[in-house]
């Protein structure tokens, strides 16, 4: 693909700069000679979460949690850590699901459930008021995103979409998957997919920043809608770093999404946020502007936040806003209508953990936000985490499934009075 | 409700989440004695101490405990595939799995017994360091978590390894080791595997 050649030498080009200077400043290990004699022939690029971060930063020995591979017998899953407000109860839906990540519910009540680390889907089915999980698929790559229509699940692997057809009724022998669109770009960095199925048809999903923090080429940074029928793709919002969230809003149609700030500013900045597209050729701001007003050290030079949209909302540092949802339940009281729920999947880049929550954020009638605040807590105590919220899913009868990639298991919030 | 033969999962991940998140002392749930009977059939390769003879076999002694679990993990759900290793791996439990890392990760770890030529010792550490490689497997290159040790580990193995990652030959966890082997030469990959082969 052109687009991405192109991407890959801007993205070359952009990151060679950082990674000179910072290959200078570790360089005093060797010997000028031994230097000399194995100068590089291309440029040398950091492990990409590491771009950006300073000599001194090092000294704080932060990298990315462990990925989870495996998951809790649900007898050692410590729900009883987890408060919730009052009247609110949550209990283990379904479990031994490594790495659970982004869900759809399919239209006979079939929960999809995407992994970006084990290369499997799976399928959960209610029976007798228990539930199966099927694994419908294996060895693909990074098939985070998840997304049903007239019967077919569309799963968004790491550069490719592709559909399974029928799938309800084919759970134990599903039919190959057809290939919907696989002219995305191979990036690793941010390359696994959110998406979701929009009001108007096409699919929705982002294509990240390849690394922390980086000139992205132009095919990236973005979020990008493709339509099924005729593998057309088009660019929704530019600007964005990396979005694992996405949702419509149920009353407006508008596309709302978090986004994941970048890392190595420091611990309170920037934050990550949450967005609201409302036209076309929007642009919020990366790798420029961060949150709307905090211009970025060394990209954002000559540059003015006011060049770019803000978001709608400031969610916090480091916090790992992935997976959010509107309420349109009717089984939680009313003033959770139309409320939004966020899994928060939690800090690695800050020194005192932050996030491993799901949250909740309250609009009034404008879109404006008016609360923000978390709804389910525990999964950290202390500074160990034993589980990480990665997407929530509003059920049919109104209560708020919550995914748990490092537990691998789903969790069922339900309003009792 | 599914039944949950594979118990040993959650164990597994609880002892390891104590052991990477808060540095506890020890795994509790992982039994590195039984570990030692259940890893009788690594001994011939990778040695009964953890210390590989042979040098295309990696040594395991000090390893990281996750490193061990999730790279047995790999094989048994064959997202890593090696005719010898994909048909022990397939055989285990998630138990036997982080019982055989708590074993191994306790052993001393002694190292290659790489001959020392400074020379190329030292641009492989200074190809070391341009790469980064410190970043994730730690300055000392002991590892962390899910990232391996590399210090005192075969030359031959490293070298395989690296090529391996640079061709997509060996598939890593989350695509960190592809993206770094992309611009390392044959010359980076036998200097750095001769310099981390040097260290204990």
């Amino acid at each position: 693909m052109l687009n991405s050649r192109l991407g890959i030498s801007l993205l070359s080009a952009g990151v060679a700069l950082l990674a000179f200077s910072s290959a200078i400043a570790q360089q005093p290990a060797a010997t000028p000679a031994a230097a000399a004699a194995a100068a590089p022939a291309v440029p040398l690029i950091p492990p990409t979460w590491a771009q950006g971060r300073s000599a001194e930063q090092e000294a704080a020995n932060l990298s990315p949690h462990p990925p989870g591979l495996s998951s809790l017998p649900v007898a050692e899953i410590p729900l009883d850590k987890i408060k919730l407000p009052k009247g609110f109860e949550i209990s283990v839906w379904a479990s031994d699901i490594p790495n659970a990540r982004s869900m759809v519910f399919g239209k006979n009540g079939t929960l999809f459930v995407g992994t970006r680390f084990v290369g499997s889907v799976y399928a959960v089915v209610e029976k007798d008021g228990k539930r199966e999980v099927k694994t419908i698929a294996k060895g693909l790559h990074r098939p985070n995103g998840v997304a049903f229509k007239n019967g077919s699940l569309y799963v968004a692997e790491l550069s490719r979409i592709i559909r399974y057809d029928n799938i309800e009724a084919n759970l134990d022998n599903p039919p190959k998957p057809v290939v919907v669109f696989d002219a995305l770009p191979k990036d690793e960095p941010h390359g696994w997919k959110f998406m979701t199925l929009g009001p108007d048809g096409w699919l929705y999903f982002q294509i990240g920043s390849p690394g922390n923090i980086t000139m992205p080429p132009v095919t990236h940074a973005q979020i990008v809608r493709v339509d099924p029928e005729n593998a057309v793709l088009e660019t929704v919002a530019a600007g964005v770093r990396n979005s694992v969230g996405m949702a419509f809003h149920p009353v407006t149609k508008q596309l709302w999404f978090t986004n994941n700030g970048r890392d190595w500013v420091n611990d309170d900045l920037p934050n990550d946020t949450l967005h609201q597209v409302t036209h076309k050729g929007m642009n919020f701001g990366f790798p420029f502007c961060h949150q709307g007003d905090l211009i970025d050290n060394e990209y954002g030079k000559g540059r003015s936040c006011k060049e770019f949209d803000p978001p709608t909302f400031k969610l916090g540092p480091h916090v790992a806003a992935l997976g959010m949802r509107f309420y349109t339940g009717k089984q939680f009281p009313a003033e959770y209508k139309n409320n939004i729920f966020i899994a928060e999947h939690g800090s690695w880049n800050r020194v005192k953990k932050t996030g491993f929550n799901v949250s909740r954020v309250v609009l009034d009638g404008k879109g404006k936000v008016v609360k923000y605040e978390p709804f389910a807590t525990g999964f950290l105590q202390g500074e160990t985490f034993w589980g990480r919220p990665a997407d929530v899913q509003v059920m049919p009868d109104g209560s708020l499934l919550v995914s748990d990639d490092v537990a691998g298991a789903i969790y069922r919030i339900a309003y009792k009075k | 409700m599914k039944s949950f033969s594979r118990n040993a999962v959650g164990r597994g991940l609880i002892a390891f989440a104590a052991l990477a998140l808060v540095a506890a002392p020890a795994a509790s749930a992982a039994d590195a004695a039984a570990g030692q009977k259940k890893a009788a059939a690594c001994f011939e390769c990778h040695g009964a101490d953890g210390n590989s003879l042979n040098p295309i076999y990696p040594s395991l002694a000090a390893q990281t405990p996750l490193y061990i679990y999730y790279q047995l993990l790999q094989f048994r759900e064959q997202r890593r595939v090696n005719e010898q290793m994909s048909p022990v791996a397939a055989k285990l439990t998630d138990n036997d799995m982080t019982d055989i890392a708590a074993y191994f990760s306790a052993q001393k770890a002694l190292g290659a017994g790489q001959p020392v030529d400074e020379a190329r010792s030292g641009s492989g550490k200074g190809a070391a360091a341009r790469y980064h490689c410190g970043s994730c497997h730690m300055p000392a290159f002991t590892g962390q978590n899910h990232i391996p040790r590399i210090a005192g580990l075969q030359y031959d193995y490293l070298v395989a390894q690296l090529r391996g990652f640079k061709t997509g030959a060996r598939q890593d966890i989350d695509g960190t080791m592809a993206s770094s082997a992309q611009p390392l030469s044959e010359k980076d990959i036998a200097d750095i595997a001769w310099y981390l082969a040097g260290l204990r």
